[in-house]
């Protein structure tokens, strides 16, 4: 499932790519509601139990087991591109198709991991990179 | 404040004439989880082989604690474009239904957690903001 997601957003972005292939284009791609420290401070690490997580952030997208217990996943991605064809400027008064094209993507990838005891408490929770968000910029250099 | 009823003409007609198009565009993974089929599992009543007929194999197979889960997914992704003359602007949100079912070392069902955050999902052209 790790890959399936990539992919999918790849063969999205490609389409919207191709559809919009002329002047400038704004895109932006968003994978699940990203989360914040405001939406997770409810977790008092000790005393609430995944069910109470899930109650308020939903399921998480994996479960997996380590050493010291069970592992929930939240991930969420935020990717922003943009693009400007220059060239499409001069398609008025030029008989051949000129591009001229800068363009830029930034992913703000991200996961909420809660460590949970068998018993299903939550003993630690923690963001995998606590990411800012990219920024539309196409200036690529 | 008057003047501002043609500005606003002007202006919608202005933006109709940057418009080439719309475009919406929509993909899924894995099929739709019902609710009815969930709601049938019931905690410490239901077995293994109830839950394989009701919903058919899972999509992952996990072991955790000791206890077999079942995990369904299903994703859904909106595709929103406006296609202006000078500039276009596209929104791909993407969410999933997660459905668990955890069973116990007896093969009956110990708890479901489902989320079904795609009911919400929207189409959507505005890149900026939230």
């Amino acid at each position: 499932m790790k890959l399936l997601l990539p992919r999918l957003c790849l063969i999205i972005l490609s389409t919207v790519m191709c559809v919009t292939a002329i002047g400038c284009n704004v895109v932006r791609i968003t994978l699940n509601t990203p989360l914040t420290q405001n939406d997770v401070a409810f977790i008092v690490p000790g005393h609430t139990t995944l069910a109470d997580v899930i109650t308020k952030l939903g399921t998480p997208d994996s479960i997996t087991e380590s050493n010291v217990g069970v592992v929930a996943t939240y991930r969420f991605l935020d990717m922003k591109y943009s693009r400007i064809n220059f060239g499409w400027l001069l398609k008025p008064f030029s008989p051949i198709d000129s591009d001229l094209i800068i363009s830029r993507t930034g992913f703000g990838t991200d996961a909420f991991e809660l460590l949970c005891d068998s018993n299903w408490v939550v003993t630690h929770q923690s963001f995998l990179r606590r990411l800012s968000g990219p920024r539309f910029n196409p200036y690529p250099f | 404040m008057l003047f501002l009823k043609p500005l606003t003409g002007i202006v919608i007609i202005l933006a109709l004439m940057m418009t080439q198009g719309c475009a919406f565009s929509r993909g899924t993974i894995g099929e739709d989880i019902k609710s009815e089929s969930v709601a049938e599992i019931k905690k410490a009543t239901t077995t293994k082989a109830e839950v394989l007929a009701l919903l058919g194999a899972p999509d992952r197979l996990l072991q955790v604690n000791g206890r077999d889960v079942f995990q369904y997914y299903r994703y859904d992704a909106k595709v929103g474009s406006l296609l202006l003359i000078l500039i276009n602007f596209s929104r791909v949100s993407v969410k999933s239904d997660d459905l668990f079912v955890i069973l116990n070392r007896e093969g009956i069902v110990e708890d479901v957690i489902l989320s079904k955050r795609t009911e919400g999902l929207a189409f959507r052209f505005w890149p900026f903001g939230e």
